[in-house]
């Protein structure tokens, strides 16, 4: 119920609203559900909205689930 | 019968219904219209017509003008005519700046030279403020069938390569950032004439069928060649060509690029082994660098559009189902 | 994960270690409309083993809207000097007077948009007539009308109020948890309302229901994998809710928007399409937002209507029929003349049937 898209800041506007893009596509967006939002952050917009910062460091759990699939997958 | 809804005029299955009943209407006393982008008239002419109500009237790639030329062109050159004459009527809103409707009528004027078309008809009318969108634009198309072997829907067949001939859903993706304030920093409409990149097909054997991929996208062709050639189809995803700026619109918007408008974009269905012979012509020509085989028509589940997934999944491919909205779920 | 190979070679490891957990036939349910559409569009399910039963749930927000409340949003935008402004998903939706689209071909003014905060611009932009904005969605869209709610309040803005169908997710999970005739064995978890809301209101699922679950992103990769945690957590009895959509969703969630959500509006007990009233499941305007209270402001009362005859959307959303068992499925409901909402929604289930899977009879299964 919630389509949201990776996209990369690119300017931040005023207190509330940011410039973000994906690849050759740009989107004004309003930044105020977030923190400390910087140029660069990699960010998930939703209907108009950042509603979370990417953070690849949080993602061990999935990773940890990868890490058992290989090996079990390299091990037959 | 209800009131008619933006469904009806978007190019899926609610728009070839109320054709079909609109035909039918005439069929008493004056013959079936074929279900063909341009119909075939006796002593190999071609004649078809086409109105365009694009908002914005300018666009990345284009403006009303272009399009509208384009657009009837077009659905000659996919049944192998020669577009030769076009008449053309427009309607226009009180207040419409004439300098501005004169750019468009440049750029119109500038694809009927490069074609060599010539307008031999045209009609104005002006309407009064507030009973037009600004412009609109209808082009009737004539020319003279070139295709040494017939093109149509009834000729697609099973084992026939289907080929696209570049990246599918620009226009559509163009027009739905305009409309939902996406900036796009390269992205332009494929609104182009496909003649000169179809017209040395017109020599070749092997080549079953065309179309333009206008609204309804690619997706709508290929239930349309499923269903009126009885056939299954089956295509695979990491195949089709794509452009990554439709693919960020579509994700953005919850668009699927298989139904976005082309407007310079065909697909065809060829004999297998004149697949690569078709494949290095459209390769050759610029609009056509980035043409690709996608899949083929098959004697299985006739009537149905298969796609492989990315994934390595199957789904069907249904007809577009009405007005595309954006969505946020 | 894994940073070589490419995405058809992922799915084939991931199956394989699925082949190896699955020690049992299970049942696992997705309750977000986006997971439906994922799931259909890469054609998971046509890659699933036997064992593996997928059911839709009622995470498709449009689905779940109550035909009294489609009808309420259908009659607003009917009204002289209304613009009704909403998200596009809401706008075929047939009521039991037709559906905003209808309303619209008959002189209605809706308004398509793709972000809340466009109703504010609209209000500006048309002084002479009551912009109504319809907010529907779950955790992760209501912090937009929220955001919507402040800023109108705090420019005093006159012409603009807000229908709140916004639901939340956790009480209507506890529902279908303990249903004994839906035996659930797990449940893929919505990454993006989970990116608002964090994993902690979850944790019931496994530590009172015994649930397997795992919080999932959208693509088909992280789908696949919630499917194969689900498993292996049943094969190894160990029900636990499980973070694969870490990148974006903090165990805490986003804490700014939970606040803003508890600023702006309050749980009160809704009804669910097909579903009935569920307990504190939806969000209602807070008294100190009263006044942009589209429902007070118009007086709007919501009778119970009945779905139209036949309609089974909310077995179908409950996950107790699949779409091509609804007698109207294809036959007299389909995306072009839909009947109920899972038809006309792009997430519902039905429409998802009907379009990726041929009207539930696709040669390739699912």
């Amino acid at each position: 119920m919630c389509l949201a898209v990776p996209h990369t800041v690119v300017k931040i506007m005023d207190e509330n609203r940011a410039l973000v893009s994906t690849g050759g596509v740009e989107l004004e967006v309003r930044t105020d559900l977030i923190e400390d939002l910087q140029v660069g952050d990699v960010v998930l917009v939703h209907a108009g909205f950042v509603i979370e910062k990417y953070n690849e460091d949080e993602g061990k759990e999935l990773e940890s689930l990868w890490e058992e699939v290989m090996q079990f997958a390299s091990g037959r | 019968m209800g009131r008619l809804s933006l469904g009806h005029g978007s190019g899926g299955r609610l728009t070839n219904d109320l054709i079909k009943e609109i035909a039918s209407t005439f069929a008493r006393g004056s013959g079936m219209l074929e279900f063909e982008d341009c119909a075939l008239l006796p002593g190999g002419w071609g004649v078809t017509i086409d109105g365009f109500t694009v908002s914005p009237l300018s666009f990345p790639g284009g403006d009303i003008g272009k399009l509208a030329i384009c657009g009837s062109v077009n659905d000659l050159a996919v049944r192998g005519v020669r577009p030769l004459w076009l008449a053309m009527s427009l309607l226009a809103e009180e207040g419409l700046d004439e300098e501005e409707l004169f750019v468009y009528m440049r750029s119109a004027a500038s694809v009927c030279a490069e074609l060599g078309v010539q307008l031999v008809a045209g009609d104005t009318k002006v309407l009064p403020r507030g009973e037009a969108d600004r412009l609109y634009i209808t082009t009737c198309a004539m020319g003279k069938n070139e295709a040494i072997s017939p093109w149509g829907i009834k000729e697609v067949s099973p084992g026939d390569a289907i080929i696209v001939s570049g990246p599918v859903g620009r226009h559509g993706a163009v027009i739905a950032s305009l409309r939902y304030d996406i900036k796009l920093r390269e992205l332009e409409s494929d609104c182009a004439p496909l003649w000169p990149l179809i017209e040395p097909l017109t020599r070749l054997r092997g080549v079953h069928a065309a179309r333009d991929c206008t609204r309804g996208g690619l997706g709508t062709v290929l239930c349309e060649w499923a269903e009126g050639a009885n056939v299954g189809i089956e295509i695979d995803e990491e195949a089709i060509p794509a452009d990554g700026d439709v693919s960020a619109v579509s994700d953005i918007l919850g668009f699927d690029p298989l139904y976005l408008a082309c407007e310079g974009t065909a697909v065809f269905a060829v004999a297998l082994e004149r697949a690569e012979t078709v494949l290095e012509t459209l390769r050759s020509h610029p609009i056509g660098r980035s043409a690709a085989v996608i899949g083929k028509a098959t004697e299985a589940h006739p009537g149905l559009v298969g796609l492989r997934t990315a994934a390595g999944g199957m789904r069907v491919v249904d007809m577009q189902g009405g007005e595309l909205l954006p969505r946020i779920c | 994960m894994p940073q070589v190979g490419d995405l058809r070679a992922k799915m084939s490891s991931l199956l394989e270690a699925l082949d190896k957990w699955l020690c049992r036939p299970i049942t696992v349910m997705e309750v977000c409309g986006t997971h439906t559409v994922s799931i259909f569009r890469s054609g998971i399910r046509t890659m699933l083993p036997e064992g593996v039963r997928l059911l839709s749930g009622p995470g498709c927000p449009v689905c779940v809207t109550d035909q009294a409340e489609v009808d309420a949003m259908v009659r607003l935008a009917k009204g002289p000097g209304v613009v009704l402004a909403t998200y596009g998903d809401m706008v075929r939706v047939p009521g039991s007077c037709g559906s905003l689209a209808e309303a619209r071909a008959s002189g209605a003014e809706v308004a398509v948009v793709s972000s809340a905060i466009q109703a504010l611009a609209l209000a500006g932009s048309i002084q002479d007539k009551e912009i109504v904005f319809a907010g529907i969605g779950f955790e992760t869209t209501a912090p937009a009308t929220a955001v919507l709610l402040r800023e109108a309040r705090s420019k005093n803005v006159k012409n603009l109020s807000v229908l709140s169908l916004h639901k939340l997710v956790p009480p209507v999970l506890r529902l279908l948890a303990s249903d004994p005739m839906l035996n659930i064995d797990g449940f893929l978890l919505p990454g993006h309302v989970s990116t608002i809301i964090g994993t902690a209101p979850y944790a019931f699922l496994a530590e009172e229901y015994g649930k397997a679950c795992a919080v999932a992103g959208f693509e088909p990769l992280d789908i696949m994998a919630g499917i194969v945690e689900i498993a292996r957590q049943i094969c190894e009895g160990r029900p636990a809710v499980r973070r694969l959509y870490g990148r974006v969703v903090r165990h805490e969630g986003n804490v700014k928007a939970q606040e803003l959500l508890e600023e702006v509006f309050r749980p009160a007990s809704v009804r669910w399409r097909g579903i009935g009233l569920v307990e504190a499941s939806g969000l209602v305007l807070a008294n100190d937002y009263s006044d942009f209270d589209a429902y007070s402001r118009f007086g709007i009362t919501l009778e119970e209507v009945s779905p139209p005859a036949g309609c089974r959307c909310g077995d179908v959303l409950a996950g107790r029929i699949t779409p091509p068992e609804c007698p109207l499925f294809g036959r007299s409901c389909t995306p072009q003349f839909p009947v109920g909402p899972c038809m006309v929604s792009s997430e519902g289930s039905c429409s998802a049937y009907y379009r990726y899977s041929s009207k539930g009879v696709s040669p390739w299964g699912a």
